[in-house]
């Protein structure tokens, strides 16, 4: 596998990240060659820091690297685990004695389409996943991780390098890289023919084997200058950095889908370690562990025939011991007996979700190991420590004090942000005691208490691996808490703290993940709360900045779109108003009124499905009232007089429906005021009373002000004159005039038993 | 016309003979003992084998061939669960062709089902006329698949009454039937190599959890799931409704636009993942019934109308496939139709759909 041309051997081992199969290879060929450069896939620009990766961590630890500026927010991170073919490398290289360096494109120059975290160390087999699903196909195997397990690690010794070699053509193939893969190829080459031409003794390096072809086709026709290739400058206007920091197995399995390196670190460490057959051992014992550890029977029996099918299954597959998916397949074939919700994990590629199955759930948490990495004392802290320190310092933050905010002011607002980055991060000695909240009256004024903390930097440290910078993190904790959450209401809460955050546009992944929320919401009052938020936010919140933001203004157009749906789906007879659903219309009229066109939401499908609610008899009354009001208020054309119901049970909650949605247009309808005059009017005193509950709630829906409005109206009508406000307020004690109208009532019974009653 | 053609759908022996013949040809590793194939031949009937041109039969994943394999090699039976419509008769039935060679040992499981289908039955004239004697018995499937050394399955076996699932302990655990009517060797049949049980159980029905648990222990479960993506499941539709459409007398290809239509109405319906976050119908959508939808959109454009069939006609098949008889899932249809179909008129077949949401009935 040398490529010629060049004075000294060159051997290029492509790998694939964290396999221990690979690892072993770089060993070997590190212990036959003792090379004199070792060049690693990895940031060029940290060649010169490679002495704090050998200062003597506990791996898993990563090289995390941002880099911010007018267009992206990238993070991104380089993991290294004990047996990745790349610390072997590093480490075993630099005990031989060999010149090592990283000779990939810098992190911030590795992508310019922006994803905004990703896994350095992430298999390009998704750019080449046609190539890998048709090999699948051939060995009619699950996935790639199972080819690979299959093709590699279930085989470590005869000519694994010319296995990989021929299985890395294949997968690459013909196909076209692309410009971000061609370019990083052509600089990997440059440093690898540079290293051949100084004729110093051979080169080894390891690389990434889908890139294992493309660089030895340009190795052969390289042109032989010992000149190392240039480390691109950072451009002005770019922040970047890159820092180690400790990792675990828990975040290196926690990528998932095709962003995904190899899955199961913890099964890897033990393969490294021990070997095949301990490994598989291994994961037998640490899933019964675990689960007797939750009262999970697992029997003596179950554990025979766990293991009989496990190597029946290696058998058939031609493993000379059980691989990882023979034993977790023996294992869940055994003890699994009930129907599974969801794919096993390890067929499906994904990740679990609610519902699992309790004995997956401990095989997949037994894959993944618990190990974290530990980084020597001596390693250099991530900048977002000094940097927070120092701008608590300049704001006039740091120390015990009490703060007094107005938000107003520029640079008030300004550190009202910082201190709500840190409270989301949770660090400790930052409390907020008063300021705006959410579905309140925006007050301007914050007030906030600080003492200072021992725990503060250790929490800013960790704090740290969720961003480079304190907004980043802000964002990255905000998104996190928003993962997998459905209580929509929740989701609000922390679409306001982005606002208050100053992260409204910040949090891309926390906005996709309200709108995911959203999207399935089951409640429309929650979620009219929540929208009632968002377009609170995306309308008119200059105060916070958020105003006509435009990740707001998609989950407003997601939760207007959901409110409909679910608003269509409320079924059930006449039961009495429900306030939170009317709010929810109110709010979706809101959006489509103001947000209309601006947020792609169209009018007349709201109209629509106000229209269907209104005319269906099995809606219960409020929402067809609220679907009368909706089609109104948005200004179609209604015979609001006329439609009004003349049952006293519904009539209350149907005008409830009615006036939450539409108040202004009933206000200037006269008619309406007629109808409901003579209606009420014409009801018997019993009637009267079934109907007075749910009217009055309906008309709550009115200000003070508005109801006095109506009340005039109702006085000119009778033929009175001045205002109505003394209709609406009572002096009399309330129980004197129910003792009244019982004498009355009473009286008139009597009148009607005699037959007196209509004279 | 061979005979084979005249029949309406023959076994898997019958229809993949050639396959099987093929892989017995080649296959010269180690056979568990009793079975007509080795363990690595099986499992290539099954998932195919491009270089001896043997079609993959099973879309799914092929761990689960495999652990369903190496499972009739030990001493438990299997247990494939799922949804229904999930093809798992399908899988029972190439897997006992695979390992025995044939299909057709089959009970199938229901309210009405007796030992005696199961186990075995008398011809009572003789019965009379000689008492009991080997001469007397019917076997039925069990008590064949014991005595020749067969796989057997047992289809829908939870509708079952759990006393008759329970005929089935015995077989399993001690691999003996006893003949109590009989006398001599004859009264007790110990199975031989190659016995073993595929049971199919569906997740719908409620009494996969009423299995017995001492029944459950000598099973080991598979669960079969959905197809897992769009393009599979509708490459799966079109050829499968084409091949029914040309059984039909129908001339013309489907349109794929309206098969795509088709296809992510009936996940979409039944993942609940519609782009307004719909909820799933109470109705089963397997990709069965969403072939057998297409089969009725092509008939219907064929013979109304003299083409292809159109985005209208799945509207006119919904109602009756996917809502059936409940109000409720024909709400959430007509919801389904209003909403989704409507967000994305811009293509012709979803336009068409939408279009025609008012042909529902009620």
């Amino acid at each position: 596998m040398a490529a010629p041309v060049h004075a000294a051997p060159v051997h290029v081992i492509g790998v694939r990240h964290h396999s221990p199969a690979c690892a072993r290879l770089v060993r070997e060929t590190i212990a036959a060659h003792r090379p004199a450069h070792v060049l690693i896939e990895g940031p060029a620009d940290f060649s010169g820091r490679i002495g704090e990766l050998l200062l003597g961590h506990t791996p898993p630890v990563a090289i995390f690297s941002y880099v911010r500026d007018a267009t992206r927010n990238r993070l991104s991170w380089a993991p290294f685990c004990d047996y990745s073919p790349e610390w072997i490398a590093l480490t075993d290289g630099h005990a031989a004695g060999a010149d090592v360096r990283f000779i990939d494109l810098p992190c911030w120059r590795a992508s310019e389409t922006g994803a905004k975290s990703e896994n350095v160390y992430a298999d390009a087999e998704r750019r080449y996943a046609e190539a890998s699903e048709r090999l699948c196909r051939a060995f009619a195997v699950d996935n790639v991780d199972v080819l690979w397990d299959h093709l590699v690690e279930a085989h470590p010794h005869d000519g694994l390098a010319e296995r990989l070699a021929t299985y890395f053509d294949l997968v690459r193939g013909e196909a076209d890289a692309g410009r971000e893969d061609t370019a990083r190829e052509e600089y990997m080459a440059r440093w690898i023919a540079a290293a051949a031409a100084r004729d110093d003794g051979p080169v080894v390096a390891v690389v990434g084997g889908f890139h294992r072809p493309a660089l030895l086709a340009r190795l052969a026709t390289a042109a032989p200058d010992p000149a190392w290739p240039e480390v691109p400058d950072v451009p002005a206007d770019t922040e970047v950095g890159s820092y180690l920091v400790p990792y675990s197995n828990r975040r290196l399995d926690a990528f998932t889908g095709y962003a995904s390196g190899m899955p199961s670190p913890g099964y890897y460490q033990r393969l490294w370690e021990s070997g095949q057959e301990d490994a598989a051992t291994g994961l037998v014992a640490d899933v019964v562990t675990r689960l007797r550890a939750r009262r999970q029977p697992v029997s003596t029996a179950d554990l025979i025939s766990a293991k009989a099918l496990g190597v029946g299954l290696a058998a058939l597959r031609g493993h000379p011991h059980p691989a990882r998916t023979d034993v977790l397949d023996g294992l869940v074939s055994a003890l699994v007996s009930d129907a599974l919700e969801q794919p096993l994990p390890w067929s499906a590629r994904g990740p679990l979700t609610a519902g699992a199955h309790p004995v997956v759930v401990e095989m997949v948490a037994a894959l993944t190991g618990d190990r974290t990495g530990r980084l020597h004392p001596d390693t250099p802290a991530p900048p977002l420590v000094g940097a927070v320190a120092a701008e608590l310092a300049a704001l006039g933050l740091d120390g015990d004090r009490d703060v007094r905010l107005d938000l107003t002011d520029g640079t008030d607002l300004y550190r009202s942000r910082v201190l709500h980055r840190l409270r989301v991060l949770g660090i400790p000695g930052v409390a907020r005691k008063s300021g705006p909240s959410a579905g309140r009256d925006a007050s301007a004024a914050e007030r906030w208490q600080l003492t200072g903390s021992d725990h503060r930097e250790a929490a800013l440290i960790e704090a740290a691996a969720r961003g480079g910078t304190l907004p980043d993190a802000a964002a990255a904790t905000l998104a996190a808490l928003a993962d997998g959450r459905d209580d929509v209401g929740a989701l609000a809460g922390l679409l306001y703290d982005a606002a208050l955050c100053g992260l409204a546009d910040l949090a891309g992944d926390l906005t996709t993940r309200v709108a995911a929320g959203v999207r399935s919401a089951r409640e429309l009052g929650p979620l009219g709360a929540a929208l009632r938020v968002a377009l609170g936010l995306w309308r008119h919140d200059r105060l916070l900045g958020t105003a006509g933001s435009p990740l707001l203004g998609a989950v407003v157009t997601t939760a207007t779109t959901r409110a409909l749906w679910l608003a269509e789906g409320v079924r059930g007879g006449d039961v009495p108003a429900e306030p939170a659903r009317l709010r929810a219309l109110a709010a979706v009229r809101d959006a489509v009124r103001d947000g209309g066109a601006a947020l792609d939401l169209d009018r007349a499908t709201a109209v629509g499905v106000g229209g269907r609610l209104f005319a269906n008899q099995d809606v219960p009354p409020d929402l067809r009232g609220a679907g009368l009001g909706l089609c109104w208020a948005l200004g179609e054309p209604v015979a609001a007089a006329d439609a009004v119901p003349r049952s006293p049970s519904v009539l209350g909650d149907w005008l409830a429906g009615l006036f939450a949605v539409a108040r202004e247009e009933v206000l200037a309808d006269d008619g309406l005021t007629s109808v409901l005059d003579e209606l009420v009017s014409a009801l018997s005193a019993h009637d009267f009373l079934v109907a007075l509950p749910a009217l009055r709630q309906a008309f709550e829906f009115f200000p003070p002000a508005e109801r006095e409005r109506f009340a005039t109206a109702l006085v000119a009508r009778r033929g009175g004159e001045g205002s109505g406000r003394a209709l609406l307020r009572v002096r009399t004690d309330p129980v004197l005039v129910a003792g009244g109208a019982a004498i009355e009532e009473a009286i008139d019974e009597m009148l009607t038993r005699a037959g007196l009653a209509d004279l | 016309m061979t005979a084979k053609d005249d029949l309406q759908r023959p076994p898997a022996e019958v229809r993949f003979a050639d396959d099987l013949t093929r892989l017995r040809e080649q296959d010269t590793a180690p056979r568990p003992p009793g079975w007509a194939l080795s363990l690595d031949a099986a499992r290539r009937f099954v998932v195919g084998d491009a270089k001896l041109g043997v079609r993959n039969k099973f879309v799914g994943d092929p761990s689960l061939v495999d652990r369903a394999l190496v499972t009739l090699a030990t001493s438990r039976g299997l247990l494939l669960v799922g949804e229904p419509g999930t093809a798992k008769s399908l899988l029972s039935e190439l897997i006992a062709t695979a390992v025995s060679g044939v299909s057709t040992l089959t009970i199938q499981g229901g309210a009405a089902t007796t030992e005696d289908q199961i186990r075995y039955s008398w011809n009572y004239a003789m019965l009379v006329a000689e008492g009991p004697s080997t001469r007397s018995l019917v076997p039925a499937p069990l008590l064949r698949g014991m005595s020749e050394g067969k796989v057997i399955r047992f289809e829908e076996i939870t509708r079952c009454p759990l006393e008759v699932q329970d005929s089935l302990l015995s077989p399993l655990s001690d691999r003996v039937l006893a003949i109590p009517e009989l006398t001599g060797p004859d009264a007790m049949v110990f199975a031989k190599d190659g016995f073993n049980v595929i049971a199919t159980a569906n997740t719908r029905d409620r009494g996969v959890n009423e299995m017995s648990a001492a029944l459950k222990r000598r099973f080991n479960f598979e669960t079969v799931f959905p197809i897992p993506d769009l393009d599979t499941e509708l490459a799966l539709v079109e050829t499968e409704s084409a091949e029914l459409l040309r059984r039909s007398g129908v001339p013309v290809a489907q349109r794929r636009d309206v098969l795509e239509v088709l296809v992510t109405t009936f996940r979409e319906l039944r993942g609940g993942t519609g782009r307004g976050g719909g909820e799933r119908l109470s109705t089963v959508l397997s990709t069965a019934e969403a072939v057998s939808v297409a089969h009725a959109v092509g008939l219907r454009g064929w013979y109304l109308r003299g083409e292809a069939g159109s985005a209208e006609d799945i509207v006119e098949c919904l109602a009756g496939t996917a809502a059936k008889d409940s109000p409720d899932d024909l709400a959430k249809l007509r919801r389904y139709l209003e909403h989704d179909a409507a967000r994305r008129k811009h293509t012709q077949a979803w336009a068409d759909l939408h279009g025609a949401r008012l042909r529902l009935p009620g």
